[in-house]
């Protein structure tokens, strides 16, 4: 096991950042970090700022700013797994050498999600105090539940690598579009895990998916820890308390967890069976 | 412009600039140096050199891809760095190790996009790609998906794209880079065919390997470091060095102290020894033949024992030798 | 080898720029044809996202136009991928598989060449901006009351021109750079659906920052769509529809001069500098 860690995810986690950082000058590596998911908040908070007269202190406005912030993660940590088993197919060509080497894939993939997870956090800090300082978001550090804080953001990040793993070794699988699976996924499950609306504005027929995504009650979890009570505005969930919420998203990162081993030993077996394990998608 | 030569190269030179790892780190490689070449109409002129001689810095800059950063050179008479839109209709270039085109397109869709670059009508494109996937034994495969290829396969498809245009000049840059000697036979058919119908047709071949050189080029350049060391026919190159006596010997394995006493012998010019399981290779060149018994005497106060004996011709790689001072095999890794 | 027919001589000019279009798009029309999976990543999951802000609104009980205007960004984002991914990206992945020395040594355009790509892809891209418009319109009641038919297409024309003038600017930055150029195109996408307005009207940013942001012609350009199309949509705009469309002129004749310019200089340089066939990864 440990012999595996060592093979398998630390020099993934060191590939893995030297990847993402290494194109550039370090400040230059920050701003790029960082541009991108605030510009994602920023559309919501233009958004809110056209057609709201109930400003800053209305509560689906945190709801909706801490959702999207924190929802950074899901487009660094899944959405960046998937990408980096492309990265290494078609870019650099390197998949085919690292799949004959005695190395776990899954846990490689976790290795290569770090980097993605330091990136993403670097830009969820940075909009969080944006939004403290310049956006009215009611964020202060020190209210902050930070046990219940950090027990859930790192439950939800192994579940958001089992995600990435499913998809990353599923687009291993396609010769056409696969770059954008992450994104696009990352993308759909915006409406579905209630970031950036309250589930309640669903449909009702649409409201079971959700429900069934860890994602949503990772983001409930982490408004809790950071508005306290005041996250208890919109009643989606609020008939659970911390421990359930709690215990629900640890049986889906369980069941992701097994999806993700069963669905990597699936496609594994497809790529392998359809050479596409050094294929090249251009076109 | 009816220059009656293909290629014109004068004093070129090229210098990359490295980029720096951490600031203030930037260097300079000289990838050339003051080449100089004439390559005439209907010629099939060889470059031969170990890989990282400048070979294809010079193809590069010669189909237009890279400025160079002195001199001059010109192809089917036009500057290549000022009047490159002259130079591109005139030109093709086959690389070695690389495929073209599109993995998902088949080998004939794949020929015929390229003919569209160079504005060829779609029924001349697709009569000529009929011509020549016949002449390389491809037509079998004109419906293939290029992703379903062998390498050799798609190195032929790759040759066919190459020469499809019907340009004046075609560089082949390693065509037969990692390719089975079948495959690499075919091609050199091909090529050496090409050069017999189609006159005042050019090709400029670099290669790595000497034999290749040897069979189908007209003069070989030998290049090494950037510099061109020495240029003729390969009759001509070979013919400096009938003077010299070339044995090939076998011995029982020999210690280093052996080699030494070897090329301290009078009338030894040189001795290159390659030491294998269980026995000694040694490639000899004396200035006569009487400088054997030396040679065959140190053996024997060695304790060395003869296992062959051959008396050889000269060929290109003594010629890299006798130019360069060391084999292509050093040289390559010299020059890493 | 004497069987080589030539029939006519080969075309030059813009009928070798047309034939080189062709057959640089051909390739993706057929890769489409061959491999259907992106129909779902394509058009399906893009259409989610779009339905994620579409409830956003919903969720803020926003005016019923707002909903229109969603669906609008979220068709147009179609197109500014179709620039960045199809097209200016590419010529990164054209490098890497050596295609794009043969694509600058032969006597075609570098202008066609893109121009290829991004047309090859148009089928796709299209057929996701009709989904999203389509679905988004029937799914969520959007009332479209359009003012002048020749004025839209006139909009629609001009901001295309200009934003595949704007890509050409920017593929020629790959022609130097490689990883860089990826990781600009990558950290671009969302602030551009940001300063461009896609989910909301760009009046928000005050002036002189709309202003800024209307170098993006899909700026002005679903500004002055979304005058032309929705009850409320003049009361919302940034600028009056006539003075949207003089800028988007001058954005489409700046921009693809300016490209036809810069891709020969870039052109130039990287032969200089020995960019265009050097694999850094």
């Amino acid at each position: 096991m440990l012999n595996t860690l060592r093979r398998s995810f630390v020099p993934a986690a060191w590939l893995g950042w030297q990847i993402e950082s290494n194109w550039t000058d370090p400040f230059l590596f920050l701003v790029f970090s960082v541009v991108k998911p605030v510009a994602s908040v920023l559309i919501l908070v233009f958004m809110y700022q056209a057609v709201s007269r109930a400003g800053a202190d209305a509560p689906i406005y945190a709801y909706i700013y801490l959702g999207n912030a924190f929802y950074i993660y899901v487009g660094a940590v899944m959405a960046g797994a998937s990408y980096s088993i492309l990265d290494d197919r078609e870019r650099y060509r390197s998949l085919k050498y690292i799949y004959i080497a005695p190395v776990s894939i899954p846990i490689y993939l976790f290795g290569r999600a770090v980097a993605r997870f330091i990136t993403g956090t670097i830009a969820v800090v940075i909009t969080l105090g944006a939004g403290a300082l310049f956006f009215r978001v009611p964020f202060n550090p020190l209210t902050v539940d930070w046990p219940l804080f950090l027990g859930a953001l790192a439950l939800g990040i192994v579940c958001l690598t089992f995600m990435g793993v499913l998809i990353g070794t599923w687009t291993m699988t396609l010769r056409t579009e696969p770059w954008f699976v992450g994104d696009a996924v990352a993308a759909a499950l915006y409406l579905f895990s209630g970031a950036i609306f309250p589930l309640t504005v669903l449909p009702s027929f649409l409201q079971p998916i959700g429900f069934a995504l860890p994602l949503t009650y990772w983001l409930e979890l982490l408004r809790r820890a950071v508005l306290g009570p005041g996250a208890a505005a919109f009643p989606t969930l609020a008939a659970f308390s911390n421990g359930q919420l709690f215990g629900i998203l640890g049986g889906i990162t369980v069941v992701f967890g097994l999806v993700a081993f069963l669905g990597y030993r699936y496609f594994d077996q497809v790529a392998r069976d359809n050479g596409m394990i050094d294929a090249q998608s251009n076109f | 412009m009816s220059d009656p030569q293909a290629i014109r190269v004068e004093n070129l030179g090229r210098v990359y600039k490295i980029r720096a790892v951490k600031k203030g780190e930037a260097r300079e490689r000289v990838a050339l140096t003051d080449v100089n070449l004439d390559v005439p109409r209907g010629e099939l002129f060889g470059l031969l050199g170990p890989n990282g001689a400048g070979k294809t810095t010079l193809i590069k800059i010669l189909t237009t891809l890279l400025a160079p950063t002195t001199g001059r050179a010109l192809v089917a008479g036009y500057d290549v760095a000022r009047q490159a839109p002259e130079v591109r209709p005139r030109i093709n270039m086959v690389s070695g190790g690389e495929s073209s085109g599109y993995g998902l397109l088949t080998v004939r869709e794949n020929l015929w996009m390229f003919g569209q670059f160079y504005g060829l009508d779609t029924q001349t494109t697709h009569a000529r790609i009929d011509a020549l996937l016949e002449i390389v034994g491809l037509a079998d495969r004109a419906h293939t998906k290029t992703s379903d290829l062998s390498t050799g396969l798609r190195q032929k498809m790759n040759i066919v794209r190459g020469f499809l245009t019907d340009p004046e000049v075609v560089f082949l840059d390693e065509p037969t880079l990692g390719l089975d000697v079948g495959a690499s036979r075919d091609i050199r058919r091909f090529v050496r065919q090409w050069m017999a119908e189609r006159a005042g047709r050019t090709v400029l071949l670099t290669t790595h390997y000497m034999a290749e050189a040897d069979e189908l080029c007209d003069r070989v350049a030998i290049i090494n470091a950037g510099r061109v060391l020495a240029c003729d026919t390969p009759a001509n190159l070979k013919r400096r060095l009938q003077r010299e006596a070339l044995f090939k010997l076998e011995t029982s394995p020999l210690v280093n102290g052996a080699l030494t006493t070897f090329q301290t012998l009078p009338g030894v010019r040189k001795v290159l020894h390659a030491p294998h399981d269980g026995f000694s290779a040694l490639d000899l060149s004396l200035e006569a033949d009487s400088a054997l018994s030396g040679v065959i005497g140190a053996l024997t106060a060695h304790n060395a024992s003869i296992i062959s004996l051959q008396k050889r011709e000269p060929t290109l790689e003594d010629v890299f030798v006798d130019v360069v001072g060391m084999s292509m095999t050093e040289a390559e890794k010299h020059g890493d | 080898m004497t069987t080589l027919v030539n029939t006519r001589p080969p075309d030059r000019g813009w009928r070798l720029f047309l034939r080189t279009i062709v057959a640089r798009a051909y390739p993706r029309v057929v890769g489409q044809q061959r491999e259907k999976a992106w129909i779902f990543f394509e058009t399906f999951l893009p259409f989610l996202a779009t339905v994620g802000y579409i409830y956003v609104y919903r969720a803020m009980q926003a005016p019923e136009d707002y909903i229109g205007f969603v669906v609008m960004g979220g068709a147009m984002t179609a197109f500014w991928l179709n620039v960045m991914w199809s097209m200016a990206s590419q010529l990164y992945w054209e490098k890497e598989s050596g295609n794009l020395a043969l694509y600058v040594m032969a006597p075609n355009s570098l202008m066609a060449i893109l121009l290829g790509m991004a047309l090859g892809g148009m089928f796709a891209t299209t057929l996701r901006a009709v989904i999203i418009t389509v679905l988004g319109s029937l799914l969520f009641g959007i009332q479209f009351q359009v003012s002048s038919y020749l004025q839209l297409l006139v909009v629609f024309v001009l901001t295309m021109t200009a934003l595949y003038g704007l890509g050409m600017l920017l593929a020629s930055l790959f022609l130097l750079w490689g990883r860089e150029a990826w990781q600009i195109s990558v950290a671009l996408q969302e602030p551009i659906y940001f300063l461009s307005g896609f989910y909301f009207p760009i009046r928000s940013f005050g002036f002189a920052i709309a202003m800024s942001a209307s170098i993006v012609p899909l700026t002005l350009g679903m500004d002055a769509m979304r005058q032309l199309v929705f009850a409320t949509g003049p009361a919302l705009g940034f600028l009056p529809v006539q003075v949207e469309v003089a800028v988007l002129l001058v954005l489409a004749v700046g921009f693809v001069a300016a490209a036809r310019f810069w891709l020969s200089y870039m052109e130039r340089r990287a032969i200089e500098e020995g960019t265009l066939t050097d694999r850094r990864r």
